[in-house]
């Protein structure tokens, strides 16, 4: 994360009344707290360490997400994002040695297939279901989602 | 033991099954849907993930999407709690087959007893007694008079798929007999998917009294004593008690032999409930079986000192009952009351809304079993319990006191709520001493009705 996201975030949680958010990408992580004068504390983790717990969560915070996958970062511009219609694994591309279905800056129509979410075993091809340009990947590939997440903004045609 | 266990329920029972896994040091799994994101049991499992919008058969019915969350949270077992997929046999098989733990029956169980026509028929081989009643489905006007003739009025047209007090009507004559055999199976259709309907005799001045059955993989079954649920409106339990004001020891002996009896014919494994009617003379008669934990198991849980969720997820991990459950005793008096987000005053309509001001009641004696908080959405897609208000005591003057007490100390503020109709219930003389049926709620209202406050 940049200066200018952390900052996007900060303001977020200030409007909303968070008090924790945990980000993590790449194996690096940060934490941002917001302290009991209001003023936000910023941790960062770097490579190699193991990952913290997940974030046992206050009555005001948001629920808590399903370990390991941390709560995804908001996106500084509010574009649309594709949800995930069901719960399983995300992959990004059709076989691991195959390229992904998408990049950022891809094309898509309605009928587009932008991944692939498997569960209990069947592979289901994920449409685009609307028109646009991929602007941000948001799940690794191998990873968890459940209903609604979002995995994917993108900039409506 | 299990590991994770996957709560595949919401609202107050599955906030329950949670606080179980603490307990036990059992990690928990919440599936939510969009509509109950701030809800409680989300912030309290350990790990939640979010299986569909709102309404129920977009989420809370999803067997797939359960499953797959399941897998994705890696459960050795699902606890379904009430209602939803509790009863549902094809849920049961396939959790089986994916290797995940049912807590639970077996599918095998669930059909025999779920299907209330085939239970009848389990009881009568069991030798328990049954209502007289059409010996199977009625599939056509004529044989339903037929069978009534034969039963005699007043008769119960009950839906074979039906259950929790849905899809049953009287009938006093062959006219209103045929009217409602049709508008019965119509109703069955739509709610069950399944419009087959059975007939039973209408037992007058019933007490719905049910025993409360464990059994485990070994066969050994026993009996956690019984719990009146008589003070119903429209079917529908609003208050129960443990022991029952009805029973005296000779009785209760004989009833809970029965209930293990027809438990033991159908080789019931973990927790269900063997419900019966009695008339003031003494007479039971095998009413349905509810092959999951139920709503009102605080109750029996306080009187005798058992954790019954704990107990199910022992059973389905493969403990045996131990020598504790050979000699339970009533240790004490409980009462349930339900507190529904309804308006009592506009014939109960359902009131979903915001609660701005939550105080629970406290004090010796009192349990609360609910998953609201100040701050907290009701949501509009699933009935209206928002939570059970039990009471306990040395005796039942007591109970009946504490309850009072409790009531009138609850602050739920932002709903309406069914509170101010419980506190005119414990004050009320014949609640008070132990004298009421099934009908009480119907005189009640008419008593009020009569006498303006």
């Amino acid at each position: 994360m940049d200066i200018k996201e952390i900052k996007a975030v900060i303001d977020l949680m200030r409007k909303n009344s968070l008090t924790e958010f945990e980000y993590e990408k790449d194996g690096t992580k940060i934490r941002i707290q917001r302290g009991p004068d209001g003023k936000p504390q910023v941790f960062t983790t770097t490579p190699g360490l193991a990952s913290a717990p997940v974030l046992v969560p206050v009555p005001s915070a948001i629920p808590t997400a399903m370990a390991p996958t941390p709560a995804p970062a908001p996106a500084p511009e509010s574009l649309p994002s594709i949800n995930s219609p069901m719960v399983g694994t995300f992959y990004a591309s059709p076989a691991p040695d195959a390229p992904s279905y998408v990049s950022v800056g891809t094309v898509v129509t309605p009928e587009s297939v932008v991944c692939i979410i498997e569960a209990m075993k069947v592979m289901n091809e994920i449409k685009a279901e609307m028109s646009g340009t991929i602007t941000e990947i948001l799940v690794e590939s191998g990873k968890p989602v459940e209903f609604g997440k979002p995995l994917f903004r993108i900039r409506p045609a | 033991m299990f590991e994770k266990i996957l709560i595949a329920n919401r609202g107050e029972i599955a906030l329950r099954v949670i606080r179980a896994c603490k307990d036990m040091g059992i990690r928990s799994l919440a599936v939510y849907s969009e509509a109950d994101h701030d809800s409680l049991h989300v912030q309290a499992a350990d790990e939640a993930i979010c299986i569909g919008p709102g309404p129920s058969h977009q989420s809370y019915l999803k067997i797939d999407r359960i499953i797959s969350a399941a897998e994705v949270g890696d459960v050795d077992a699902i606890h379904p709690g009430y209602g939803f997929l509790s009863e549902n046999a094809h849920f049961a098989e396939v959790c089986q087959s994916c290797n995940i733990r049912f807590i639970g029956p077996s599918a095998d169980s669930i059909r025999r007893m779920g299907d209330k026509s085939l239970a009848r028929e389990n009881a009568r081989k069991a030798g328990v007694p049954i209502p007289p009643g059409s010996d199977g489905p009625v599939t056509s006007e004529q044989e339903a008079i037929k069978a009534a003739k034969k039963i005699g009025y007043p008769v119960m047209i009950k839906a074979v798929a039906g259950g929790g007090g849905k899809g049953m009507r009287p009938a006093h004559n062959d006219v209103s007999l045929v009217k409602g055999f049709l508008a019965a199976r119509m109703e069955a259709e739509k709610a069950f998917g399944n419009p087959d309907v059975y007939l039973e005799k209408y037992i007058e001045e019933p007490h719905h009294i049910e025993f409360q059955i464990l059994g485990d993989k070994r066969g050994k079954i026993i009996h956690v004593g019984e719990r009146d649920c008589s003070i119903q409106r429209r079917h529908q339990k609003l208050l129960e008690e443990s022991p029952s004001p009805l029973l005296d020891n000779d009785l209760r002996k004989r009833m809970g032999k029965a209930a293990i009896k027809l438990a033991e014919a159908v080789h019931y494994e973990n927790a269900g409930t063997m419900e019966f009617l009695v008339d003031n003379a003494g007479h039971f008669y095998f009413l349905e079986m509810n092959t999951r934990i139920q709503v009102e198991h605080p109750v029996t849980e306080e009187v005798y000192g058992v954790d019954l969720v704990k107990e199910q997820i022992k059973i389905a991990a493969g403990e045996r009952l131990g020598s504790e459950f050979d000699n339970l005793r009533p240790l004490r008096h409980a009462i349930e009351f339900r507190i529904n987000a309804e308006d009592p005053s506009n014939d109960f309509r359902p009131c979903p809304g915001t609660i701005n001001l939550y105080y629970p009641p406290g004090g010796i004696g009192i349990r609360m079993d609910s998953h609201i908080y100040g701050g907290y959405s009701i949501p509009p897609f699933y009935d209206s319990m928002i939570g059970k208000l039990i009471s306990v005591g040395p005796d039942r003057a007591t109970a009946v006191a504490r309850m009072q007490r409790a009531l009138d100390e609850t602050i739920i503020r932002g709903v309406k709520t069914t509170i101010p109709m419980g506190q005119r219930i414990v004050r009320d003389q014949d609640f008070r001493r132990g004298k009421y049926s099934t009908h009480f709620l119907e005189r009640f209202f008419e008593r009020k009705v009569e006498t303006p406050s």
